[in-house]
């Protein structure tokens, strides 16, 4: 067991800048997991799926508009587009008769999905290579900041996260159908006793939280290999973050994924033999401190 | 249906029924014969599923080849299972391959740990042919080697000796090591880090860091390398993890920084993914490139794979290629299915390489031969992307572990 023995003010700040970028990317598709559970109670284990759809639909419409930086700001903005409707449809054909059910059905029932859409997506793309999506020019190569080179694209991230965190609270704070929606997530009863319809309530925010999820997708696509697995990867972490910022709570989303990606950095810096347990660590430091979570849960 | 036609069905039926044992009767000995049987376990889902079916492509290509004429009148089948890159599904599907299915010889996997499970509990237990075709770790003939278990790809071990030759001829004295946390990354980096260190005593290993496969931001990995100086860092990465780090590489300029050697950097499937984006200076080791070196079996083999999938084969497919040549060529000088016949005549077994020459599969470890091709990631006009430059050739005497040594590590004298 080594601990790093060159730990500089200048790393110090990259690794700040560095996990900073990855908690940007894990709030945007946490951001709409936790939408989803506050909401709707629905403990959505096949949003890594769209995560996934999203980051397969941007390489394919990448691809589409020849490759370039054209091509990849379209593909940012449409394919979350593209994942909120594949949602609609298993929000409309599926979900709208489920919301009801315990949660441990719920939880069987989107693991089931997660299943069905991952091998939708092998039907659909193969699985027979990589995929890659190269960055715009203008967000290509590495700044150097505090001495540490970090790419471009990674500080656009970290301008994307708090876009996303401002839109969405304006969204549930300063808009109707955002108040309507909060209020389903106290006492989803009352909304509908009141002569809301709550079924497209529930639509529009199961559909928008989805819609994270594929621009999430799409956001991280040009950093990694577009591949099979990645619904995997994400949701496991996901979760955690949504539980120990508080169960559907979007700010509390904001503070877990700031947890999570920024113990990886250090713990990178500080321990690399061993910067895999530390966002786990934290978690379980998180969960003994405040079981229900960092922030106030809707659960 | 009146009487008339019941009649004329059963009449029918008779006349068919006689024709089918006719048939039986006089049919061929070796159409009655069954056909050779191979079990293949590995991973079409999930992050490994491109170099798995790439090897399994590969083996299809040899097929076709082999079954026009046949092996002992008969022709070689397979089937396969999804181990989806677990361990303990890998077992399961063999030992049902092994017990349901009655394989003659099992093929696979990518997955290392699987690939030592497999060959413990299903190869060695039921004495049954197990030819592993791109697990990496050297543990499989190296030390946990037996009579039933076969290699036919490069292991570690050749790896790990290919970096330290090329390594120790570069400058670098401060090195870093990284790569993925399983059975792959760690044998990688130990045989790299082993042979350098015994060509070059004055090295300094200044850290290691390792992440869960598949890592998607490997960003934190890499800032804390450039933090501690290193000159060069070994990564132990492959499969999607590979295309990841490649990506941050030239994300983040490193090769102006630090110097990176990735086995397998140099391979196809991820160099042809990313295109130009790629980063160039990297150093990479394979054991096959389709263009490298240019004999007209290696150009014959490449076409005849693109024309079959559509693009030249990669190390996976040379792999799953020789696997099929090896089983066929074993079966047909053993006579018969007898499975300890084929395994006498695996040992030492030479055939006909796709590259040019021939291949060998080493007697003492069961291990096959293959020279290590040591290049350069660069961009060349004739690709729209990267390729292997530059490279050296190391044979497979120079990259081998010796005989002694791998009965030394099995605890024989």
């Amino acid at each position: 067991m080594e601990l790093s023995q060159s730990i500089s003010f200048a790393a110090l700040g990259g690794h700040f800048f560095v996990g900073l970028s990855r908690a940007m990317i894990l709030f945007v598709v946490t951001s709409g997991l936790s939408l989803v559970l506050g909401v709707l109670r629905v403990p959505n284990i096949a949003h890594g799926s769209l995560y996934m759809i999203g980051a397969f639909a941007a390489y394919t419409i990448s691809r589409l508009f020849g490759g370039g930086s054209t091509a990849f700001w379209l593909a940012l903005v449409i394919s979350p587009f593209v994942v909120a409707a594949v949602s609609l449809v298993a929000e409309r054909l599926l979900f709208q008769h489920l919301y009801q059910r315990e949660h441990l059905m719920l939880l069987l029932f989107t693991f089931a999905l997660m299943l069905i859409l991952g091998d939708l997506v092998k039907l659909v793309w193969g699985a027979g290579e990589y995929r890659s999506i190269v960055p715009p020019q203008l967000l290509k190569g590495s700044a150097s900041i505090f001495g540490s080179s970090i790419p471009r694209y990674n500080l656009f991230l970290i301008i994307i996260g708090p876009l996303v965190a401002v839109g969405l609270w304006l969204f549930t704070n300063r808009t109707k159908m955002g108040k309507i929606a909060r209020a389903a997530a106290v006492d989803r009863e009352m909304v509908g006793a009141v002569g809301i319809n709550v079924s497209w309530v529930f639509a529009f925010a199961f559909v928008l939280g989805c819609f994270l999820a594929g621009l999430g997708g799409a956001l991280v696509a040009p950093t990694i290999s577009v591949s099979l697995g990645m619904d995997h990867d994400i949701i496991i972490e996901a979760f955690l973050i949504v539980t120990i910022g508080g169960l559907g709570n979007m700010w509390g989303a904001m503070v877990g994924s700031l947890i999570f990606g920024l113990t990886q950095s250090f713990g990178v810096l500080f321990w690399p033999q061993f910067a895999i347990v530390f966002p786990y660590t934290a978690v379980v430091i998180v969960l003994l401190w405040r079981p229900m979570g960092m922030l106030k849960s809707v659960w | 249906m009146g009487k008339k036609g019941k009649k004329f069905l059963s009449v029918g039926v008779l006349l068919m029924g006689g024709l089918l044992c006719l048939s039986l009767l006089f049919m061929p000995a070796s159409a009655q014969a069954r056909n050779i049987k191979v079990g293949i376990i590995d991973c079409y889902s999930g992050p490994a599923a491109v170099y798995c079916n790439e090897a399994l492509n590969g083996f299809k290509l040899a097929l076709k080849e082999i079954n026009k004429q046949g092996v002992l009148g008969r022709k070689i089948e397979f089937t396969t299972r999804d181990t989806k890159f677990k361990v303990d599904l890998a077992l399961n599907m063999a030992k049902e391959l092994v017990m349901r299915e009655n394989v003659d010889a099992l093929a696979g996997t990518i997955n290392s740990g699987a690939a030592l499970a497999v060959s413990e509990a299903v190869a060695k237990a039921e004495k049954i042919p197990l030819l592993v075709w791109i697990s990496k770790s050297e543990r499989i003939t190296g030390e946990k080697g037996h009579r039933y278990v076969f290699s036919t790809g490069e292991n570690t071990a050749m790896a790990g000796k290919a970096a330290g030759v090329a390594l120790s001829r570069k400058p670098y004295k401060k090195y870093w090591i990284a790569g993925d946390d399983y059975e792959y990354g760690h044998a990688m980096a130990d045989a790299a880090w082993r042979n350098l260190k015994a060509l070059r005593p004055d090295v300094k290993l200044i850290g290691k860091s390792w992440w869960k496969p598949g890592e998607p931001d490997l960003v934190p990995y890499f800032t804390a390398i450039v933090a501690a100086k290193a000159e060069a860092v070994i990564l132990c990465t492959g499969g999607r993890s590979m295309a990841n780090a490649l990506k941050t590489i030239r994300a983040m300029d490193l090769t102006k920084k630090v110097v990176p050697w990735i086995h397998t950097a140099t391979e196809i499937a991820v160099l042809r993914s990313l295109g130009p984006g790629a980063p160039e200076g990297v150093l990479g080791t394979s054991d096959y490139l389709f263009y490298y070196p240019d004999t007209p079996e290696n150009r014959a083999f490449a076409n005849a794979f693109k024309s079959a999938y559509g693009s030249p084969p990669g190390f996976p497919g040379f792999h799953g290629y020789i696997t099929a040549k090896f089983i066929a060529e074993g079966f047909r000088k053993a006579g018969s299915l007898n499975k300890e016949k084929f395994i006498d005549m695996l040992e030492g077994l030479k055939i006909d390489s796709p590259v040019g020459g021939k291949l060998e599969m080493r007697a003492c470890d069961h291990q096959v031969v293959l020279p290590i091709y040591l290049g350069v990631t660069k961009k060349v006009p004739q690709y729209n992307f990267l390729i292997s430059a530059d490279n050296i050739t190391l044979s497979g005497d120079e990259v081998m572990p010796s005989c002694e040594e791998i009965m030394k590590a099995r605890g024989k004298k």
